[in-house]
């Protein structure tokens, strides 16, 4: 924006070049075309996008700067203004503390990734997920070579680190335009400033439309009461008030804004997983996107995701 | 001319709400009748204790999962408000378009689409294992949300539908009233299955679902089962001597059938081609239709088109189609292929998962279909028992002014004249 301000400075006694010149009247009717297209573009985009928030319309240099490493802008400033509050109450939802500065993100290595499933099962116990409910938020796919076709992958494989074969770790989002806090009917579910996608259970009425949204079959029901053992239950996160909603990753809020990283980063044997705050331009996750062709899922369905893929 | 101008004090009727309630007629009717009556009492109560045993155990009494999101609930709610187009339809063409022909039917029409709305609204709450967050809907709308629209559509339009049944067998308001309505529930009815059709059309995530031709095939699936449905309900009426109709009136209405029939295979044919025509097909949809096709699926999805064609195909004969048989036949078939579109619709976003896994086909458990028959029982309760005790039966004076506006098309304008100067 800084360098927008500088380029519309003119110098001083410089003088428009012929044919330039602005009279009022042609001012006044740049500035009402200008208001009318904004209007007409707003309205229907206002009554089609309801999430979009004022730092979306806002364009920032980073918009038209190429994206390269060792440029003048930051290439992740538009990533980081998109990935504002969607229905946000304005608390946080009540298992967490609030929302800091921090933008997160995680940055996940396909070639170091070998399927070995550890960072489901760290998923599992930390966040509570009933051992009888049938689901995890982590979904490791087993994939052909030379192609992401979802469609031929395999996701109950036996055999982990397979050489022919890639895997592919599959969770929430945490979408910029999330569809599922789009489609609750009842706003239990929204987006956190920091950019994180919560449930709250108390809320949830179990309608499982949030479910239908997500293009990445992140959501999950509890369609029984969670059980956990006793002794494996971690205080932290709700457990009871979970049964008959839908549940999903939290990028482990628990632990994220307490100063640790994810239970399935630290669990991740190959150091596949990132975490990190894209504010923090020495971050993991900031310096993998700078300076890493990186990729996301089903990038196509515009819903920005959160999670990027390298390797 | 009003009801009250009509009625004669007859023992067992009571006024109330300016309507005669016929208790008498009750009294008198067959054992045949009460048989009925109590089967679908039965089915009623196990329906009710059967949506106690989702509110006490929860979820898991269901036979839909993690990747079969919803089920029975679901394909039932489509049926229902489709087949409450129906009568709408009916009831608009009759005040809005002057097919006085349709004139008998309007009173029985209304109370069908009401009765349909009621259930089908009852389906989705009897889902929701804690039900009492509904509440929620009405303190936290989410505007984003297409369930907020068509649920509130369902809502109004079934009060709405009481409301015209109300002024129809009153009579208070007269003709220019009921238009009036009509101007109103025509478009609360197209809005209703417009959001209908956009709880699965507004989806990106189910790539089958994710098509805009979905809400021009709810609407004619919709109006085409409503009326088959509707000439049913008028055969069994005359039948039991509750109603009389023309032929003539059954011939429109099988005419009508007919056309819409028609315009809902083709959409669906449009469809089909879009999905697997080379320069359109797109892996994933392909795949996906052909678990419909050819794969376990099938059983769904065929009979949508097989008992469709030939549904069209009795009705599309000139000679046969005034036969009562021939209608009832194709009629029955269409709203048992709607009822098979509908099912094959709802699986259609779950066949094959998001993140591409196959899933096995969802049959409904036990638990969810005694709630389902239980339903459909309290709907069929409510319809039988308002057939008796309702004056459903459209004065004779309103026979004959319609006959009179038939004759003359100047008198029939004069007759909407009132309605069109609004």
């Amino acid at each position: 924006m800084s360098q927008d301000k500088t380029r519309d400075e003119r110098p001083e006694g410089a003088t428009a070049p012929e044919g330039t010149t602005f009279s009022r009247r042609h001012f006044l009717t740049s500035i009402g075309i200008a208001a009318g297209v904004v209007a007409a573009g707003v309205v229907p985009a206002a009554l089609m996008a309801p999430s979009a928030s004022a730092e979306d319309a806002t364009p920032t240099t980073a918009a038209a700067a190429p994206s390269v490493p060792g440029g003048s802008t930051d290439p992740l400033a538009e990533i980081i203004a998109a990935d504002g509050p969607v229905n946000y109450p304005g608390h946080p939802v009540h298992y967490a503390k609030p929302a800091g500065k921090e933008k997160w993100a995680m940055v996940i290595d396909v070639k170091a990734c070998v399927g070995c499933r550890k960072c489901v099962y760290a998923c599992v116990e930390e966040n509570n997920i009933g051992r009888t409910s049938g689901f995890t938020y982590i979904q490791v796919l087993e994939m052909e070579p030379g192609k992401i076709d979802l469609e031929s992958a395999v996701l109950d494989y036996d055999e982990a680190g397979r050489p022919d074969k890639w895997y592919f770790p599959v969770q929430c989002m945490h979408c910029a335009h999330p569809p599922c806090v789009y489609g609750c009917p009842v706003q239990a579910t929204w987006k956190e400033p920091d950019g994180i996608v919560v449930i709250d259970y108390n809320k949830c009425i179990g309608c499982r439309n949030c479910m239908i949204t997500c293009p990445y079959g992140a959501r999950h029901f509890n369609w029984v009461r969670p059980e956990v053992p006793a002794a494996e239950i971690n205080p932290k996160v709700p457990l009871g008030e979970k049964a008959w909603t839908a549940e999903k990753c939290t990028f482990c809020v628990q632990r994220t804004r307490n100063g640790q990283t994810t239970a399935c980063v630290e669990a991740c044997p190959t150091g596949a997983r990132k975490f990190g705050d894209l504010n923090d331009p020495n971050s993991d996750v900031a310096i993998l996107l700078k300076t890493r062709r990186v990729w996301r899922l089903k990038e196509e369905y515009s819903t920005e995701p959160m999670i990027w893929y390298v390797g | 001319m009003t009801m009250t101008e009509l009625s004669t004090p007859q023992p067992g009727i009571k006024r109330f709400i300016k309507v005669d309630w016929n208790i008498g007629a009750l009294k008198t009717a067959g054992p045949r009748y009460w048989s009925f009556v109590w089967m679908l009492i039965i089915m009623t109560t196990l329906g009710v204790l059967a949506w106690v045993v989702v509110l006490t155990t929860g979820g898991n009494a269901m036979g839909q999962r993690d990747n079969f999101t919803w089920g029975m609930w679901f394909a039932d709610y489509m049926f229902y408000v489709g087949l409450a187009a129906g009568g709408l339809v009916v009831y608009a063409s009759v005040h809005l378009f002057g097919a006085e022909q349709f004139r008998p039917l309007s009173r029985l029409a209304v109370l069908m689409a009401g009765v349909l709305t009621m259930i089908a609204l009852l389906g989705d709450l009897t889902d929701l294992v804690r039900v009492w967050r509904i509440f929620w809907f009405v303190v936290t709308p989410n505007i984003s949300a297409i369930f907020v629209y068509t649920g509130s559509a369902a809502g109004f339009y079934m009060v709405l539908c009481f409301v015209d049944l109300w002024i129809l067998v009153t009579g208070v308001g007269g003709e220019k009233l009921a238009f009036r309505m009509t101007l109103i529930a025509l478009p609360v009815a197209i809005y209703l299955h417009t959001t209908t059709a956009f709880v699965l059309a507004l989806n990106k995530s189910r790539e089958l679902w994710n098509s805009a031709v979905l809400v021009p095939i709810f609407l004619t699936s919709a109006v085409a089962s409503g009326v088959a449905l509707l000439l049913i309900c008028a055969y069994i009426l005359q039948h039991y001597h509750v109603l009389e109709f023309k032929k003539s009136m059954f011939r429109s209405l099988a005419t009508l059938l007919a056309t819409v029939i028609i315009m809902d295979l083709f959409l669906l044919v449009v469809e089909i081609a879009t999905v697997y025509w080379p320069t359109a097909a797109k892996a994933g949809h392909t795949l996906r239709f052909s678990e419909f096709l050819t794969g376990p699926y099938a059983v769904q999805f065929l009979p949508v088109l097989i008992l469709g064609v030939i549904a069209f195909s009795l009705l599309a004969g000139r000679k046969t189609r005034h036969m009562p048989a021939v209608q009832i036949t194709a009629s029955a078939l269409y709203v048992v292929a709607i009822f098979f579109k509908r099912y094959t619709l709802m699986s259609m976003g779950f066949a094959i998962g998001p993140l591409g896994q196959t899933q096995t086909p969802y049959i409904p458990s036990l638990v969810e279909a005694l709630i389902a028959i239980g339903l459909l029982s309290m709907g069929m309760l409510f319809f039988t028992i308002a057939t008796k005790i309702l004056p459903l039966r459209v004065p004779l004076e309103e026979h004959e002014e319609a006959d009179a506006s038939e004759r003359a098309d100047t008198q029939n304008e004069r007759v909407l004249e009132p309605g069109v100067a609004l």
